[in-house]
């Protein structure tokens, strides 16, 4: 059984994610994104390598679509899939997503139409019909697909309504995070999942390399110089995409502004983010622990210091702040404010952590003020203003990656949505840190990873019992795995283990047009009807002897000579003092080890590699049986350097 | 009553029928709950209780196992619950059941009835046994009797050793909540069971929690946090040196490894466990705050559990867990990781200044608990002077300082009465910030100028900047009237008057009138020092100061200057006879009679100072508590205050007398005294060098023989009182100090003890508990010589010492002498090279007697010193004060052309014991010294 994971986008980029996932027979798409880089084809993943019969449509290839959040990057090819390309499947996402999906779908299609007049690619009809098809899930509640399958989403941060989202098909378990946020920002909460056992992982690795600061240390910077900008009478314009960065700022803001008794107003220029405002008030369960504890007393996206804006206030006199779509300073009334503004030096406008090559922002995080910077072949602005640049981001950077991962220890990870030379230097991380299977697949690879498959067997009645009381050993190890280090002398003992042998004692049995099943130890003999077998092992070995004047030169004081047996039992009792040495007329019994004196000229178990011939010699024959293999070893090692007196 | 007989004859009929009842065979829950209310009514009459008792019991005789019992348990528990007396009975009858019970697969039933006999702590059961134990745990049983069982591991008598295989075992067991109560069962085993030798055990009980670490059950994974942190401990407790810092730092590690769990429970577990971990290297603590490896902690790894499969630590797993902690998303963690912070931000100098920057940062969280929470914990940090602000940061807490929050203000207001500003620049930011405050917040404008007066105390220097750049602001405008309404004037009048508490001869770099302006702000002055001074003090001091300074300012500039390097030209600061000042002064005495008409002015100085030193010596023996219980440093800060308080007045009258001088002495001997207490009883305070306890312990010493020898007419009560302090120094030395000699040390207290006895002989007074403790002690040691026993024994006394209060009676008189040499670096004495240099020095000895040894020490680069004895016998004058020249001869004096010679008067202690290699000539007790030192300089005439 394998899982197989075919990446038609977000494979070595950021855009158009989308990950075809097949387990046991199952295949789930998660996430239908579109690509805002592309105007042509590639601007959609390539869904006709989904693999498929000659006849079969997609709807009877894929089991079902997953949408993890409402970016257009995640969401943005789905109503082509369902109303152009025919799919008509469940699809699940959150409740939230399902909200506020179709404002961007809209918004987006509006663009592309009204604004640069595209063709078409979906009508508002397709995205109406597609929304139809939506199941809503919520946290936590597990949803059973068809028979085998169940998937489950997860918190994840980010945006509102974003989810990480586990699916199950038999034995063999997944998760897909989407992108998540592993610290809570001030509006939305940190991913949270539990401790589950799976056998790969797909995240996100958007920072594969990124270490960011404290979130504490961007809130400061941020505030320090809005706040100097407005002490001075500027005017402060924060571009900003209308969901997520521009409630996380004002909420910032608002919240700065109370605590210092700042009387000057804040304006939300565009209508989508007093409509997104909405949904984030009632939205409330998916924001951050913050928002929820404080929602008894107050809804904290009831922004007390934000002013209703109007055009002509744009050249009011006086402080004020104000944010305006969209993020990037691309068009709209973003650019048409920033246009008065930007050349008096008193202003503030601050750009969002990323922009997009060709936009102001883009040609603004370069340079040093003042400059230049034109708009178009027939617009040129001063810009004198200053400029500050967030460090907000709703990503997690490399260490909460790493985090993720090792809480949740799965077999494999595949990374997606990331820059490939940051993901192949995250993937080696990964590999030598937890010893674990990481893959960097590009767009339309895929990679198969094998899956867990479990095997049901009946139980006979004496294990069963046998697991109902505890059956402790506690062995001691010199080391395990790589625990003790050279430069590490604080374990220098053997470390002392315990183990519970309950499960291990039982056998699995398997036949012939038979389920298997698992016997206890003690009744294998019985219910398979074989015999006890027992193996002996036995060697025979010379053990050299000193002469007579040789001896009293070797040991001048003992004169007395004694029988070889109880001389070897004098020297194994001072070696072996721990061990019970019984000794008999014929031989010595060490546990299940038995030496004695072998007179036999052609014993059957001689070896002759013994001493030089040169030497006397007295053979020794040994049998023990497998259990004390390792001390009949020592035993013989030391046996055979032994010299013993001539009787 | 009729209801209660009726409820009874119900029960019995249905419990001791001839027959089992088929009610009470099909649902007996619902057949005997009516008799609960008969057990929990308070007015149960007794007979009832008991015939429902034995009617219960006979009940449990004949039944086993059936779920009968069950129900009959649970109204025997409430019975026990409700009515102690029959407790015994009770227990009686569910043991024999129990015994009953026990060779049977055990039940719930069974454990229903254990716990019943546990109610009862004085029945020795026989059920309770470690066989018992052992017997149903290895049993086949259901696993919620298992957990039932081991979460009452503490009921039962079983050995340590035994007990720790048996959760060990279970520590692997398939159910998680078995699992947990195992570990629960090692955490409370943690505790009772210290004396663990086997390192292999201690080791073993550390891997099978760090294994649990990564169970899939959150409540596990918090439980094993707690088993790892306490039996880590243990293991860091057992090695030694080296060993013991790497094993702290492999559990720092842990932990740290545990703050990203996703349960906030563990998260918070993790910060608890970590706050509790007694040391860390200083490079792994600094990383928690980083997310980058430095490269000295890149390669270093520890013994641990990484993730669920990798055995190996690395000391990068603890980076940046502090400020995951603090930015986490739930309060309760922040918490915790606050707390831990603090901890080790006291501890660790390197840490404390990252923290800051963080703590700082903190303030701009959205929840005023948070930021509380950073307030507090920089205000800890503050008291144990490890709070290091940087200019940057100020801009930060003087945010808080206009906080919409009462509290946040008031915690920053607090904090930055402790901070010490280094510059200029930061002292202006924050008096702007305390001004800014003032006038958004006039409601807090007492506590306000209570902070902007201790950091006027704290800071005299840059309070005489300020005052001097704003001294025009302060002048009443041309038309005469006084901006008084201004909190600015108002904020820099307050900082004008604190400053002569803190430096003693700058008094005059403020101009005097500021004093008369500030008269006119007493009331709202003396709200904001509540607690510290009042009106009546605060309108004396202020008219002392503005009037001392404006009657001897021109007296009191010759020759200071140089004292003085702010003041530029006191011609523009100090008008001599300008009309506002006169007017000024005229506007102070009315106010004065408006103000408090009764105040006896002029003030005698002196009886203000004797009654605020009777009030320190009153107060003084409250701190001890506070000393006992290692709150040093609180104690040190109100020491420091009095002490504070007492210098004012030792700048004003050129010799200040005896008792205030004692007073001082007396403040800075239970200081050090209370420092090194701490030192030696709370040895797990951060760590303090030995050598700095050395230096500690001698300058001790040193305080309390000069209090002995420099001060006569002790009554026998103060003399007392200062031998018990020896004492106590000399108990705690022996324990503590390695360098000193034990035996010689055993001598000196045996002796002081003598001298105790001596006084105490033939009169009234008691001998403390203290000294009769250690009486008897000294006693029992005999002549023994084991020395460590015997400094252990005596370190028992202590126990019994409390510092009582000190009460002045009769007259103190003050040892003292006076050297003057006119002499300094441009007019230096002469010597010719061969020849002994003759130094003539003006001696002034006050309160000595003739028979006292007096020795003129002269001391060359610290180490040659050369005594020279002074004969008084041939002296005129009496005991109060001798005056005298004496050429004092230095021999051989150095090649160099010119040199510098310190001089000091000592004293030999004739009581001390005498100096074992007399040095030839010199003094052969001890010398006190009584002069202080002074310098000469010496120049080679001639080649």
């Amino acid at each position: 059984m394998a899982i197989e994971c075919l990446v038609l986008g977000a494979g070595q980029e950021v855009g158009k994610s989308c990950v075809v996932v097949t387990i046991n027979g199952k295949r789930i798409m998660f996430d239908c994104g579109m690509h805002m880089g592309y105007l042509d084809d590639r601007r959609y993943p390539d869904f006709s390598l989904i693999p498929r019969n000659a006849a079969e449509d997609f709807t009877s290839s894929l089991s079902c679509i997953i949408i993890t959040h409402f970016h257009l990057d995640h969401i943005g090819a789905l109503p082509y899939f369902t109303e152009v390309c025919g799919y008509k499947g469940p699809i699940y996402m959150t409740y939230p997503t399902k909200a506020l999906a179709p404002l961007m779908l809209e918004d987006y299609r509006k663009v592309m139409v009204d604004r640069r007049g595209e063709e078409e690619q979906f009508s508002s009809k397709d995205i109406v019909e597609c929304m139809k098809r939506v199941t809503a899930v919520d946290l936590k509640q597990t949803v059973q697909v068809d028979k085998d399958l169940q998937i489950r989403a997860y918190y994840a941060g980010h945006v509102l309504g974003a989810a990480m989202f586990y699916a199950k098909v038999g034995d063999a378990a997944m998760v897909y995070t989407g992108d998540y946020n592993m610290t809570a920002d001030r509006h939305l909460g940190a991913a949270q999942i539990d401790r589950l056992h799976l056998d790969l992982v797909i995240t996100e690795s958007t920072y594969a390399t990124t270490l960011r600061e404290s979130k504490y240390v961007r809130e400061r910077e941020f505030l320090k110089a809005v706040h100097n900008c407005v002490a001075c009478g500027g005017k402060v314009l924060i571009p900003s995409f209308a969901l997520g960065r521009a409630q996380e700022l004002c909420m910032l803001l608002d919240d700065y502004w109370e605590r210092m008794n700042l009387k000057i107003p804040i304006y939300f220029s565009a209508g989508l983010t007093i409509q997104a405002n909405v949904y984030y008030k009632t939205l409330i369960n998916w924001t951050s622990q913050k928002v929820k504890d404080s929602y008894a007393t107050r809804n904290p996206f009831n922004f007390r210091n934000v002013c209703k804006f109007e055009r002509s206030l744009i050249n009011a006199p006086g402080p004020c702040v104000l944010f305006a779509t969209p993020g990037m300073i691309s068009g709209g009334f973003s650019l048409e404010v920033f246009k008065q503004w930007a050349p008096d030096e008193v202003n503030l406008v601050t750009l969002p952590g990323y922009c997009v090559a060709g936009t102001v922002g883009h040609r603004l995080m370069s340079a040093k003020t003042p400059t230049q910077v034109n708009i178009d072949q027939n617009t040129q602005i001063d810009v004198r203003c200053q400029i500050h640049q967030l460090s907000f981001s709703p990503h997690t950077d490399a260490k909460g990656i790493m985090d993720l991962i090792k809480f949740l220890s799965p077999k494999h990870v595949i990374l997606v949505h990331g820059e490939k030379p940051k993901m192949e230097s995250l993937k080696g991380k990964i590999e030598s840190d937890f010893d674990m299977q990481c893959h960097v697949p590009a767009n339309n690879e895929t990679v198969s990873i094998p899956s867990t498959h479990y095997v049901k067997a009946d139980a006979s009645s004496a294990f069963l019992k046998s697991t109902w009381s505890p059956n402790f050993k506690f062995v001691t190890e010199r080391s395990r795995g790589n625990l003790i280090t050279d430069d590490m002398d604080m374990i220098s003992k053997p470390v002392l283990r315990v183990r519970d042998d309950r499960v291990a004692e039982g056998i699995l049995t398997t036949g012939k047009h038979q389920n298997p099943k698992i016997v206890h130890l003690k009744e294998l003999v019985h219910t398979s009807g074989l015999e006890t077998h027992d193996v002996q092992f036995a060697l025979c070995f010379p053990v050299r002897i000193t002469k007579m004047d040789e001896q009293q030169q070797l040991n001048p004081v003992s004169q007395e000579s004694l029988p070889f047996l109880h001389q070897l039992f004098l020297k194994l009792s001072n070696n072996f003092s721990e061990a019970t040495i019984q000794e008999s007329d014929q031989n010595l019994q060490i546990e299940s080890f038995i030496v004695s004196v072998c007179s036999k000229e052609k014993c059957p178990h001689r070896m002759n590699d013994g001493p030089d011939s040169t030497y006397e010699a007295v053979h020794f024959c040994c049998t023990w049986s497998g259990a004390d293999e390792k001390l009949a070893r020592n035993v013989i090692s030391f046996m055979k350097n032994l010299v013993l007196n001539k009787c | 009553m009729v209801m209660e007989q009726r409820l009874l004859a119900d029960a019995q009929f249905l419990l001791l029928g001839s027959q089992r009842h088929p009610r009470l065979l099909s649902s007996p829950h619902a057949a005997l709950q009516p008799l609960l209310p008969l057990i929990t009514s308070p007015g149960a009459s007794l007979p009832t209780l008991s015939s429902l008792l034995k009617t219960l019991t006979l009940q449990l005789q004949c039944t086993t196992t059936t779920h009968l019992p069950r129900i009959v348990l649970s109204l025997l528990s409430a019975l026990s619950d409700h009515h102690p007396d029959l407790r015994r009975e009770i227990s009686l009858a569910v043991r024999a059941f129990a015994l009953r019970l026990l060779p049977f697969s055990p039940s719930s039933s069974f454990a229903h009835s254990l716990a019943i006999l546990f109610k009862d702590a004085d029945t020795s059961s026989d059920v309770t046994d470690e066989p018992t134990f052992l017997s149903i745990c290895f049993r086949p049983c259901k696993a919620s009797l298992r957990r039932w069982l081991l979460q009452n591991v503490d009921k039962f008598c079983v050995r340590p050793s035994v007990l720790i295989a048996v959760l060990l075992g279970f520590t692997k067991d398939p159910y998680p909540l078995t699992r947990k109560a195992a570990l629960d069962g090692l955490v409370w085993l943690s505790d009772k069971f210290v004396a663990v030798e086997d390192q292999s055990l201690l080791q073993c009980c550390y891997f099978s929690a760090a294994e649990l670490l990564f169970d899939a059950e959150d409540s596990v994974r918090c439980s094993a946090v707690r088993t790892v942190s306490e039996w880590g401990l243990l293991l860091v407790e057992s090695n030694q040196d080296k060993c013991k810092i790497d094993w702290s730092d492999a559990l720092f590690v842990q932990l740290c490894s545990m703050v990203r769990d996703m349960s906030m429970k563990v998260r918070t577990e993790a910060f608890d466990a970590l706050a509790k971990v007694p040391m860390v290297s200083q490079n792994v603590l600094l990383l928690t705050l980083t997310k980058k490896a430095t490269s000295a902690t890149k390669e270093i790894t520890f013994p641990g559990r990484y993730a669920a499969k990798i055995y190996k630590l690395p000391a990068s797993a603890a980076a940046f867990a502090f400020i995951h902690g603090l930015e986490d998303e739930f309060f309760e963690v922040r918490r915790s990781a606050c707390c831990a912070l603090r901890t080790f931000a006291i501890a660790y100098g390197d840490f404390a200044c990252e923290a800051v920057n963080l703590l700082m940062d903190m303030l701009n969280d959205d929840s005023v608990v948070v930021r509380l929470l950073a307030l507090e914990t920089m205000h800890h940090m503050a008291m144990y002077d490890c709070l290091k602000v940087q200019e940057g940061h100020l801009h930060m807490l003087l945010g808080a300082l206009v906080d919409d929050s009462t509290l946040i203000r008031s915690a920053a207001m607090k904090i930055l009465q402790l901070i010490r500003l280094h510059k200029l620049a930061m002292f202006k930011l924050c008096f702007e910030g305390l001004v800014r405050n003032l006038e958004l917040y006039p409601q807090d404008e007492a506590d306000l100028l209570s902070v902007l007066l201790n950091i006027g105390q704290n800071h005299g220097w840059f309070v005489a900047h300020l005052i001097q750049e704003n001294t025009e602001k302060i002048e009443p405008s041309l038309g005469g009237r006084l901006g008084f309404e201004s909190a600015r004037i108002v904020a820099l009048l307050v900082l004008a008057i604190s400053a002569p508490v803190s430096i003693e001869r700058g008094i005059c770099s403020i101009p005097p009138r500021m004093y008369s302006y500030a008269v006119t702000l007493l009331g709202r002055i003396s709200d904001g020092l509540i607690g510290t001074l009042n009106q009546n003090d605060l309108l004396s001091h202020l008219s002392r100061c503005s009037r001392f300074s404006c009657v001897s300012s021109s007296e009191f500039f010759r020759g200071e200057e140089s004292a003085v390097p702010l003041v530029k030209s006191d011609t523009s600061l100090y008008p001599k006879n300008d009309g506002i000042h006169g007017s000024c002064s005229q506007r102070l005495l009315e106010l004065e009679r408006v103000v408090h008409p009764i105040a006896n002015y002029p003030l005698k100085i002196h009886d203000e100072m004797e009654s605020s030193m009777g009030n320190i010596l009153q107060k003084i023996h409250s701190l001890w508590p506070l000393i006992r219980c290692g709150f040093a440093d609180e104690a040190t800060r109100t020491l420091r205050s009095w002490k504070k308080q007492l210098k004012t007045f030792t700048c004003d009258s050129s010799e200040p007398t005896a008792e205030l001088v004692f007073v001082l002495q007396y403040l800075r001997t239970i200081k050090l005294l209370g420092r090194v207490w701490i030192r030696c009883m709370f040895p797990l305070k951060p760590c303090f060098g030995v050598r700095k306890l050395e230096v500690l312990f001698r300058k001790l010493e040193r305080s309390l023989k000069e209090m002995k020898y420099r001060f006569l007419g002790f009554s026998s009560e103060q003399e007392l009182h200062i031998l018990e302090l020896i004492l106590v120094t000399l108990i705690l030395k022996l324990s503590n100090v390695k360098a000193c000699c034990p035996s010689t040390n055993l001598k000196e207290i045996s002796s002081v003890v003598t001298r105790v006895e001596h006084l105490v002989g033939g009169r009234s007074v008691e001998l403390s508990s203290f000294v009769i403790e250690l009486q008897k002690i000294l006693r029992e040691i005999g002549p023994s010589t084991a020395v460590l026993e015997n400094a252990l024994l005596l370190q028992k006394s202590l126990e019994y010492y409390t510092l009582r209060q000190f009460m002045f009676s009769g007259i103190l008189v003050h040892v003292a002498a006076k050297l003057d040499v006119y002499n300094n670096y441009e007019n230096p004495l002469h010597y010719v090279l061969g020849l002994p240099a003759g130094i003539p020095i003006e001696i002034t000895l006050r309160n000595i007697s003739r028979e006292s040894r007096i020795w003129l020490k002269m001391t060359f680069k610290e180490k040659l010193a050369q005594f020279v004895y002074l004969d008084l016998h041939g002296l005129s004058g009496g005991d109060e004060c001798r005056k005298f020249t004496f050429v004092a001869p230095f021999f051989g004096p150095p090649k160099a052309r010119s040199f510098l010679l310190k001089i000091s008067i000592g004293m030999e202690c004739s009581s001390e014991p005498p100096y074992r290699s007399n040095v030839c000539g010199g003094p052969k007790h001890e010398l006190i010294n009584i002069s202080g030192d002074s310098e000469v300089f010496l120049t080679r005439v001639g080649g």
